[in-house]
C-alpha cells in the first residue's frame, strides 16, 4: 500500500515534469518548482493566512535543504520575493537532473508539513487544483 | 391582506440549542458568541456551520489573528460534524490576519466586502472579534472608528441577507461596546470550575424577535460536538393541577407487582404519580422498585432506570440485567461526578420516549446527588423538583428511592426535604424484637387517595419483598425498640 509521502512523492513529480517540459534545463526545472509554489500558496494563504505559509515554507526550505545543501539559503525567513529570486538562482544552477530531485523534494516537504497538520484529507482537498493529474503542457496552454 | 414579515427560524443542528434559542436562529440575524478562551465558542460556531451550510446556502469562515487559523482546522476536524467535503465547496475559510495586523479598518471591511461580493455567503462567521477589538488601538487613526467599522458590517452583511457571527471573548460591562447594540443575538458561554468538576455553561443574553429559554443551561462536548442540556421549564400548567379530586380518584393504578403493597397503597399506584421509597441501607428500596419495573414489562409497561447504585450478582440485579438486555428495561447507569440535572432529565426523556416508558425509577436521590456536579448541590432540591415536574408532565410514573439514616427520635422521610414532591410516601425502618433485626414498612402518603395506615412487617427472601400482616401487637415501632402492648395474645410474625 502506497503511503501518503508516496504517494504525494508520485503526484508532485508528475506535476513538475508535467510544468517543465519533457526537456528541461535546470532554469525550467527551478521556474516550474517556483510556479507550482506559487500556486500552492495562493491557494493555502487565504485559509491559512500568508504568515501561515511562509511559516511552513520555510520549515520546509531548512529540512530539505539538509538533503540537499544547495538549497541552503541565508536568511530564509526574511522577505519572501527575495527568497524566491534567490532559491530560483540556486535551483537553476544545478545539473538538471539535482534542480529536479531538490524542488521535488521541497515540494513534497511542504505538502507533508501541512498535511501533519491539518490531516491528508483536508491538504489533498485544499490543494487539489495543484495536485490533480495534470493534462500534458501542450493540452494545458490550449485549454 | 397581512403583510408582515415571515422571520424564518434555522435549525442549528446543535443539540438543544434550538429551544433554548426559543425554536432556532433567526435568519439574517447579527449574533455574538462570547466567552473566556476554552469555553467552546469556535466549536459552536463550526458546529452551526457544518450543519447550516449547503451549496445554495453557502458560509463564510472569517478568521482574525487569535487562534492560528493551522491549529484552527487541525483541532476542529476532530470533531464528527466537521465534514471535509464542506470544504471549499459550500464552507470557506478567508484569513484577514494580514488586513488586520498592517492596514485600517476599511481596508478590512473593503476585504469582507469583496469576499461577500465574489462567494455571495448565506453564513459568515468572524473569529475571533476581539482581535479586531485589540487591534483597534492601532487602527482607529484610520478614516473609520471601530464603531463605524462595526455598523458598517452589521449593515453590509445585513444588506447581503446573511447570517452572520461574531465570535469573540466577553466584552466587560465597563466598556460597553458598539457591537452589543448592533447585534440581535447574544450567546455567553462559560465554564465554571468548582472543587474538582468542570461543568461548561450556556445563556442566550439576548434574541431579537424571540422568547428565549431563560436561565443557565449546561453543555458537554464530545467527540459529536456540542450538545445542550436545555434546562428543565417549568410550566404552571405542567402536573396534575388542573385535575380536579375526580379525575384523580378515577386514575388508572398500577399494580407494584408486590403482594399486599398495592392493598396498602389503596388499590396500586396512581399512574403519573411519583412515589418516594424512604429507608436505611439494605432495608429492600432497590428491591422493590426493581420489582415495580419487571411488574411493569409483566403487564406491557415498558420502564426506565436510572442507576447510580449497583451492587451485581444478586440475584434481582441479574433480573434487572435480563430485562435491560432484553430492551424491554431502559438503563441510564451513570457515577460520573460532573452531572447536571438538566442533562440526566434531557437524557432520560430521550430515553422515555424511545422506549415508550411509562415507569421511571430513580436508584437513588441519594446516589443522584453525589454525580450531580458540586456547583450543583446547592440547588439540587430546586433541580429535583424540575425534574419531577417535567417527569410529571410526560406523564410517566416515578419512583425514587432515598437512603435515610435510620433515627429514633424523628421521623424524617428525605434528607432533602423533598418528601413534599411527591405524590406518595413509602417508609421502610428497622426495628428490634427479641433481638432481632425486623423490617416494617408503612405507606405515609397516597396523595387524593385512601390509604393504609399500618405499619407492616416485611421480609427478603429469593422471591423478593414478602409483606406480613399488621404489627398489632407492639407499639413503639418507631421508635426503633417496639414493647409487647399488655394486651396482645399473640406476636404476629411477618408471613407470606
Amino acid at each position: 500500500m502506497p503511503t501518503q509521502s508516496d504517494s504525494y512523492s508520485e503526484v508532485i513529480r508528475k506535476v513538475l515534469i508535467s510544468r517543465a517540459g519533457t526537456t528541461p534545463d535546470a532554469g525550467m526545472v527551478a521556474e516550474a518548482t517556483l510556479i507550482i509554489w506559487r500556486r500552492m500558496a495562493a491557494l493555502l494563504a487565504p485559509v491559512i493566512g500568508v504568515r501561515g505559509v511562509d511559516v511552513l515554507f520555510s520549515r520546509a526550505l531548512q529540512l530539505t535543504s539538509k538533503a540537499f545543501p544547495c538549497l541552503a539559503i541565508a536568511g530564509a525567513q526574511g522577505d519572501s520575493a527575495v527568497l524566491l529570486a534567490n532559491l530560483k538562482a540556486k535551483l537553476a544552477a544545478n545539473a538538471t537532473n539535482d534542480a529536479m530531485e531538490a524542488g521535488h523534494a521541497l515540494l513534497v516537504t511542504f505538502t507533508e508539513l501541512l498535511s501533519t497538520l491539518i490531516g491528508e484529507s483536508l491538504t489533498e482537498r485544499l490543494l487539489s487544483p495543484v495536485l490533480a493529474s495534470p493534462a500534458p503542457i501542450s493540452e494545458q496552454e490550449t485549454e | 391582506m397581512n403583510t408582515k414579515v415571515i422571520i424564518r427560524r434555522l435549525n442549528t443542528g446543535v443539540p438543544g440549542l434550538d429551544q433554548i434559542l426559543g425554536g432556532g436562529l433567526p435568519e439574517f440575524s447579527f449574533n455574538l458568541i462570547v466567552g473566556q478562551p476554552g469555553t467552546g465558542k469556535t466549536t459552536l460556531a463550526h458546529q452551526i456551520m457544518f450543519a447550516l451550510a449547503t451549496p445554495e446556502r453557502p458560509a463564510l469562515f472569517f478568521t482574525i489573528l487569535g487562534e492560528p487559523p493551522l491549529k484552527m482546522l487541525r483541532y476542529q476536524q476532530q470533531f464528527s460534524f466537521f465534514d471535509l467535503d464542506q470544504v471549499n465547496a459550500s464552507i470557506r475559510y478567508i484569513n484577514l490576519s494580514d488586513e488586520v495586523a498592517k492596514h485600517s479598518f476599511e481596508q478590512v471591511l473593503t476585504r469582507i466586502t469583496h469576499e461577500v461580493e465574489v462567494f455571495s455567503p448565506a453564513l459568515v462567521f468572524v473569529d475571533s472579534f476581539r482581535s479586531v477589538m485589540v487591534e483597534s488601538q492601532d487602527l482607529c487613526e484610520g478614516p473609520i472608528s471601530l464603531q463605524q467599522f462595526i455598523q458598517q458590517l452589521g449593515i453590509l452583511l445585513s444588506g447581503w441577507q446573511t447570517t452572520t457571527f461574531l465570535i469573540g471573548e466577553y466584552l466587560s460591562e465597563r466598556n460597553p461596546n458598539p457591537v452589543l447594540t448592533v447585534a440581535d443575538g447574544l450567546l455567553s458561554l462559560e465554564q465554571s470550575v468548582y472543587r474538582n468538576s468542570m461543568v461548561r455553561k450556556m445563556q442566550v443574553i439576548k434574541m431579537r424577535g424571540q422568547a428565549t429559554r431563560p436561565g443557565m443551561h449546561t453543555f458537554r462536548i464530545t467527540a459529536a460536538g456540542i450538545e445542550i442540556f436545555p434546562a428543565a421549564l417549568v410550566r404552571v400548567d405542567s402536573g396534575d393541577m388542573t385535575a380536579t379530586s375526580g379525575e384523580e380518584q378515577n386514575r388508572v393504578r398500577l399494580t407494584t407487582g408486590i403482594p399486599r403493597l398495592d392493598e396498602m397503597l389503596g388499590g396500586g399506584l396512581p399512574s403519573g404519580y411519583s412515589l418516594l421509597v424512604a429507608g436505611p441501607s439494605g432495608s429492600g428500596k432497590t428491591i422493590l422498585a426493581t420489582k415495580f419495573l419487571s411488574e411493569g414489562v409483566r403487564c406491557g409497561e415498558p420502564g426506565v432506570i436510572v442507576a447510580f447504585e449497583q451492587t451485581p450478582s444478586q440475584s434481582w440485579i441479574r433480573t434487572l440485567d435480563d430485562l435491560i438486555i432484553k430492551g424491554q428495561i431502559g438503563l441510564i447507569n451513570t457515577r460520573a461526578l460532573d452531572l447536571s440535572i438538566d442533562e440526566i432529565v434531557q437524557n432520560l426523556t430521550n430515553l422515555i420516549h424511545k422506549m415508550k416508558a411509562t415507569r421511571v425509577v430513580i436508584d437513588s436521590l441519594s446516589g443522584f446527588e453525589l454525580a450531580v456536579a458540586p456547583t450543583f448541590r446547592d440547588d439540587f432540591r430546586e433541580s429535583l423538583f424540575r425534574m419531577v415536574t417535567v417527569l410529571s408532565g410526560l406523564g410517566v410514573t416515578v419512583l425514587m428511592t432515598s437512603e435515610l439514616e435510620d433515627r429514633y427520635i424523628d421521623l424524617r422521610f428525605s434528607p432533602y426535604g423533598s418528601a413534599f414532591l411527591t405524590d406518595a410516601i413509602i417508609v421502610q425502618r428497622y426495628i428490634e424484637v427479641n433481638s432481632r433485626l425486623k423490617r416494617v414498612m408503612a405507606v405515609v402518603k397516597v396523595r387524593a387517595s385512601n390509604h393504609s395506615d399500618e405499619i407492616r412487617q416485611f421480609e427478603i427472601t429469593n422471591e423478593g419483598i414478602v409483606i406480613g400482616d399488621p404489627v398489632h401487637d407492639f407499639e413503639g415501632l418507631l421508635g426503633g425498640r417496639p414493647t409487647r402492648m399488655l394486651d396482645a395474645d399473640t406476636v404476629v410474625r411477618g408471613k407470606p
